[in-house]
């Protein structure tokens, strides 16, 4: 899995690096580096085709579309994943508060339950399997 | 590679949900179970009569084969107040009550990520991109948004360009003008050497620059002559010291004539150069074996002891 985006990465690495020394060629334009240029450009089109041969490997990767939004803003992306992450613990532990809070209620209704209607929360227990009534949590 | 939305995964979590929703609950699609000996069935039998007007809550019985009104299903009849009830989900389920994180093994992640300050600016992610990549991409119309609002025409594929075609990218001699170098622009990097001197200039108090430079020069000022005085000293005992071995070379005994005679015993060469430095130095007091006269003497002792340390 890692070496896909280790290929990518490289691609694209040297991919940029060629168009850094294309945008250096072009700044200051000389007669003399006219070879340079054409096989800079050259350079450009087989990694173009490097790239779109990566494709085929990563079909199956998905991107949230608010990574990019984070890139079109200048900000860096691993802040998305930290959000996220932020966000997923507090999600939890408001769904485990929850799920402690109806374990809390069920129980104490229970008890409440067995002392108004002992017989009926006798066979709701039967039913249940439980013999004993739950204790507070 | 697919991009995602996670906004859109909403009908997605509704599937999940609902999904989950039927786990816990029982699919309503199930055929229904045979009747257990309690007879609880799985529908919902029709609504219990009123109660009288003179009952209060609690007072009311339950339901029973004898009260229930004819033609209604005996399954159901004799289910008393537990007709609804469905199965518990299951303990192994997944729920919010364990923690995820750590289920999941992104405790890593976590700390990595949320453990401490993740730096807010685009190129501190991308060190090596060159140009100013902070920018938001609407300024130079170079935003991965419009890329996917407006994708590009795909389907043709990439191929060399050809003499006749490089013969098109002829550009003019000179200097691209300034706004138009866009490469050159970079994002302002901090360098670690200014961290350095800045975190040791903080603990020293607050002084005016003219008032810390005015008394540096003073410093020197005063310091000067006392430097040039040492300085003398030292040169005028290093030349006393070559004074020294010129007239010990010079004496009669260390010549080489003298020496080729044979006429020198080791002993006696020793005694004689022993005899010399008397004459020449004078004799040295246990004062002045460590007055500061003679540094050469303590500090080259402290030194050899220090190494054997």
């Amino acid at each position: 899995m890692a070496e896909k985006f280790d290929h990518l990465e490289e691609h694209l690495e040297k991919f940029v690096e060629n168009i850094r020394q294309l945008g250096i060629i072009v700044s200051d334009f000389q007669p003399s580096s006219q070879t340079g240029l054409n096989q800079k450009l050259n350079f450009i089109v087989t990694g173009l085709q490097d790239i779109d041969k990566c494709r085929q490997q990563l079909h199956d990767i998905t991107v949230p579309l608010e990574v990019f939004e984070y890139i079109d803003q200048g900000r860096n992306p691993q802040l998305y994943t930290k959000e996220c992450l932020e966000r997923a613990l507090a999600k939890n532990e408001q769904v485990k508060g929850k799920i402690d809070t109806m374990k809390k209620f069920k129980s104490l209704l229970i008890q409440e339950l067995s002392k108004v209607f002992p017989e009926d929360m006798a066979k709701y227990r039967s039913i249940r399997g439980e013999d004993h009534p739950p204790s507070c949590v | 590679m697919k991009i995602t939305n996670a906004r859109h995964t909403s009908s997605a979590g509704a599937k999940w949900t609902m999904e989950n929703f039927t786990a816990l609950f029982g699919a309503q699609a199930d055929p229904p179970p045979p009747p257990t000996a309690l007879s609880f069935g799985p529908g919902k039998p029709p609504p219990p009569p009123p109660p009288p007007p003179g009952g209060g809550p609690g007072t009311a019985a339950p339901p029973t084969a004898a009260t229930a009104p004819p033609g209604a299903d005996k399954s159901t009849a004799g289910c008393g107040p537990f007709y609804l009830m469905r199965e518990l989900p299951g303990s192994t389920e997944l729920t919010g009550s364990t923690n995820l994180i750590t289920h999941y093994n992104l405790e890593q992640a976590y700390n990595k990520f949320c453990g401490k300050k993740v730096k807010e600016k685009l190129s501190n992610f991308l060190p090596d991109l060159p140009g100013m990549i902070d920018l938001p991409g609407s300024h130079d119309n170079s935003s991965l948004r419009s890329l996917i609002e407006k994708p590009p025409i795909l389907g043709g594929s990439f191929n060399p360009i050809t003499g006749t075609m490089l013969s098109g990218f002829r550009l003019h001699t000179g200097p691209l003008p300034e706004q138009c170098r866009l490469m050159h622009i970079q994002p302002p990097r901090k360098s670690k050497h200014k961290h350095k001197q800045s975190r040791t200039q903080d603990p020293v108090p607050p002084e005016t620059p003219s008032d810390s430079d005015h008394k540096k020069k003073k410093k020197k000022k005063e310091e000067d002559p006392e430097r040039k005085r040492k300085k003398k000293e030292k040169k005028k005992k290093k030349v006393g010291w070559q004074e020294l071995a010129q007239r010990v070379h010079a004496c009669p005994e260390w010549r080489p004539e003298a020496l080729a005679q044979g006429n020198h015993s080791v002993p006696a060469t020793l005694l004689q150069a022993q005899a010399v430095l008397r004459v020449l130095t004078p004799p040295l007091t246990p004062q002045s074996r460590h007055s500061p006269d003679h540094p050469g003497m303590g500090s080259s002792q402290a030194s050899s002891s220090s190494s054997l340390r």
